[in-house]
């Protein structure tokens, strides 16, 4: 039969596409359950990292036994800062509730510093044994959005630890957010100042004076990234203000004192 | 025999797929900035390669000319969606750094430019050697572009510090240039001169 006939163009096109689809379905099954595996261990990692058990994992500890011991899933309702089980928290995707009409809401353009332009009603936070929490973060970043957790203590103004787990941003430039020893200096910074507003900054590389009265609440930018630094200004501003995490913080501060 | 020797090494200098035929330039410029990322790209592009030529060289008879390049392209599809698939799983992290790059391969023009211009014309097994010489010809330029690129640019070799950077409280200030993807333009170019002047018979 010759190759160029009709028939046998339509057979080996059928064929091929059978046998190539078998193919692509086996990978996608092996696929599947591994990955939301490995998506869950991320973040269980990043909330791990961010609530300080940074040296129990770097010393073998094993990620799911730390996190299910030490951290519970809670749901809070942006708008009055309280738990919410309006919806089941263990199968709540935040990601996805951002592109769901009914669990998220738009932003005004002139208080979207962050430029996310829509917010999930609820936020999937952490709460850590000792009462710290650690609340998710979102952005956008220079390059692409930037995605992490930030964890306060139970005074609700005290940062524990800050990381971010996924982002675009230039490497060996804003990439420098996963710097160890960047990421170091949030501990101890204080969100909010004696007189309870958002304080909480992050200035160009070299502005920051570890003398100043504000230094508490200044971040020193990265060298050589001012973009990322300010987006990353931009995320703490949006999410520690009245439209983030404040009534919350302002109520776990009222609880735990 | 002399053949297949031909197959497999041709490509690594003499007809280099970056160097030579200026293939693939795209993922060289998008990957290199750290040698990890280089070598599972290489990894990636040899297994498509070498794997879609013998695939495409095995039904090369039976293939209709009118379709033909469908046919290439859904095979080589295949086997990159198998390997994007089994990075995600297995190597999550590394898929992450890759990102789109791994999908690229489909349009990688060192694969469908093997797959037509060879793996049409010539026995499975010439096919599959001449893919794993493209794929490693194509990964030693990539892996020189990235040592260069990773050592400069971040002071490291595969993650591990060679030169302590001013980030980390060291001394060595980092080459800006070379994270950014424009600096494997140079190196390439630095590359190209290197080895048409090492072998002046590829001059055109």
């Amino acid at each position: 039969m010759s190759n160029d006939s009709i028939f046998k163009t339509f057979l080996v096109a059928f064929l091929l596409c059978v046998v190539c689809s078998i193919l692509v379905c086996l990978a996608a099954i092996v696929r599947i359950d591994k990955e939301a595996y490995n998506k869950q261990l991320e973040i269980r990692k990043t909330v791990l990292f961010a609530g300080g058990y940074q040296q129990q994992i770097d010393d073998g500890g094993n990620i799911d036994e730390l996190f299910t011991s030490n951290m519970e899933l809670k749901l809070v309702d942006l708008a009055t800062g309280e738990y919410t089980t309006a919806v089941d928290a263990a199968t709540y995707d935040q990601k996805e509730a951002v592109d769901n009409p009914e669990l998220s809401e738009k932003i005004p353009a002139d208080l979207d510093v962050a430029g996310i332009g829509t917010r999930a009603k609820y936020a999937a936070i952490y709460l850590e044994k000792s009462g710290a929490v650690i609340l998710p973060i979102r952005g956008a970043g220079m390059w692409g959005p930037m995605y992490g957790y930030i964890a306060i203590a139970a005074d609700g103004t005290t940062v524990k630890g800050f990381t971010f787990y996924q982002h675009a941003e230039t490497p060996g430039l804003g990439a420098e957010v996963d710097n160890p020893n960047w990421k170091k200096q949030w501990q101890d910074k204080q969100v909010y100042n004696s007189s309870g507003k958002l304080a909480l900054k992050v200035v160009k590389k070299g502005k920051y004076n570890p003398n100043a009265a504000d230094a508490v609440n200044t971040i020193d930018g990265i060298a050589g990234s001012t973009v990322t630094g300010s987006k990353v200004h931009g995320i703490i501003r949006y999410w520690f203000g009245e439209n983030g995490y404040a009534p919350f913080l302002a109520k776990l501060k009222a609880e735990r004192g | 025999m002399a053949k297949a020797k031909d197959a497999l090494l041709d490509p690594l200098f003499n007809n280099n797929p970056i160097a030579l035929q200026i293939l693939g330039i795209c993922s060289a410029l998008a990957v290199t900035n750290k040698l990890s990322t280089a070598l599972t790209m290489t990894i990636a592009v040899t297994l498509v390669t070498a794997c879609s030529n013998a695939a495409i060289s095995a039904i090369r008879n039976h293939i209709p000319n009118s379709i033909r390049i469908i046919v290439q392209m859904t095979i080589i599809a295949t086997l990159v969606i198998i390997i994007d698939q089994m990075l995600k799983a297995y190597l999550y992290e590394m898929s992450k750094a890759l990102s789109v790059y791994v999908g690229l391969i489909i349009t990688n023009c060192i694969v469908m430019g093997r797959a037509e211009a060879y793996a049409m014309k010539n026995p499975v097994g010439l096919s599959f050697l001449g893919g794993v010489g493209n794929g490693i010809g194509y990964g030693i330029v990539l892996l020189a572009v990235g040592f260069v690129r990773e050592l400069f640019g971040s002071g490291k070799l595969f993650g591990v510090t060679i030169l302590n950077t001013v980030n980390d409280g060291g001394w060595y200030v980092t080459n800006g240039l070379m994270l950014l993807a424009p600096s494997a333009f140079f190196l390439i170019g630095f590359i190209i001169w290197g080895l048409r002047t090492w072998k002046p018979e590829l001059q055109e």
